[in-house]
């Protein structure tokens, strides 16, 4: 594991044993949600720097009769339990994303991975957008900070965001905006627009 | 068609096999609260085609986790003591004392080591209480504390991106 992490001095200059080696940073993550195949993966690879760290299964294995792959030719695997990836922001601050399975009857996944979550990004097919729903719901319901971020398939927006947002019957201050789960900026930009949507919540809290 | 005619619940519903493991341990898992036995595992270490043969609740030695509630993002890093001490230990204790020579998060722990996350929980929390592994909980209100919010949004607006950008095909 690479050369020896140096200790942390103590207030006497000398390491204690039940310090850590190394000082961590403090972490903290965003949630990237939404249905089955919509980009959820793609997304936090864009941004990410390492590879997503994932635990995929085959579908045919875990997910067979589950999921609908007919508006998702290319896609064999399906994100069954999470994945994630990570951002060194910088030494000390370290953001986490995690995106959470597109189905339902791992919704219980959910709440481990959410909790304490900055807030969430809900990625939605404009052509299938039900399978949002219960992300969007689920969110509403916790009280989380999230936008909307319609993914946009080879730069072809499909709907106005108009129609989306009239359709998922959003709050009007959640943000509704179209993205490339390809492009690390669009995706940056994304998760930007969900934090300040949360920083618009906590001071108007505080 | 509006969410509300299309509205399902995802309530939670843990799935047969991931709560064997916790009820062949003899205990109860907390209804299908996050608290239960972690189903984050059930697609690494039990779905996966490198599965372990190793039951998850024999390497915890039948307990499931009494730190569940530790976040996912959680940073564990071995103490001075657990980087001296790597020598008395012995498999996953050791491999998680060595991989967190530099921190990690729970989770990238759990996927590095192919272990249940709820085993690496249990075993973190083991380490803990022996001095050899340092555990920091993120602080409750995080999520909400703005001066956090402000330093992520600056932090994520200062990354490059242009040369970043991956294209999946």
């Amino acid at each position: 594991m690479g050369s020896a992490p140096s200790p942390l001095p103590s207030a006497h200059g000398t390491p204690t044993d039940d310090l850590p080696a190394v000082r961590p940073p403090l972490p903290v993550k965003m949630v990237v949600a939404g249905g089955f195949g919509v980009g959820k993966t793609t997304a936090v690879a864009a941004v990410s720097e390492i590879e997503p760290l994932t635990t995929e299964a085959a579908i045919t294995e875990v997910a067979a009769g589950i999921d609908d792959t007919s508006m998702t030719p290319n896609k064999t695997t399906t994100t069954v339990a999470m994945d994630f990836g990570c951002l060194t922001l910088d030494p000390t601050l370290k953001l986490y994303l995690f995106g959470t399975p597109g189905q339902d009857r791992f919704g219980f996944m959910w709440d481990d991975v959410t909790e304490g979550a900055l807030g969430a990004l809900v990625v939605v097919d404009s052509r299938r957008l039900d399978d949002c729903f219960p992300a969007v719901d689920y969110f509403e319901r916790k009280g989380m900070p999230f936008a909307v971020a319609v993914n946009t398939f080879d730069g072809v927006a499909t709907h106005p965001l108009d129609a989306v947002r009239e359709a998922l019957d959003v709050a009007e201050e959640v943000p509704v905006v179209s993205f490339d789960a390809r492009d690390s900026g669009s995706v940056r930009d994304s998760l930007v627009i969900v934090l300040e949507h949360a920083l618009a919540r906590a001071v108007a809290a505080a | 068609m509006t969410r509300q005619s299309g509205r399902s619940d995802p309530v939670p519903q843990p799935p047969a096999g991931a709560g064997a493991a916790a009820h062949a341990a003899g205990s109860t898992p907390a209804g299908p609260a996050p608290a239960g036995p972690a189903p984050s595992g059930a697609g690494s270490s039990q779905g996966g085609e490198r599965a372990s043969a190793v039951r998850p609740f024999m390497v915890t030695e039948g307990r499931v986790a009494a730190e569940a509630g530790l976040p996912v993002e959680t940073q564990v890093v071995a103490t001075v003591e657990g980087l001296r001490s790597l020598g008395a230990l012995a498999f996953e204790r050791r491999a998680i004392v060595e991989a967190c020579g530099t921190p990690l998060s729970l989770a990238e722990v759990a996927v590095q080591l192919r272990l249940h996350l709820n085993v690496v929980r249990v075993l973190a929390g083991d380490l803990r209480a022996s001095r050899l592994l340092a555990v920091h909980v993120p602080r409750a209100g995080t999520s909400s504390d703005i001066d956090v919010l402000r330093r992520v949004i600056d932090g994520l607006r200062a990354i490059p991106t242009s040369v970043g950008s991956r294209d999946a095909d």
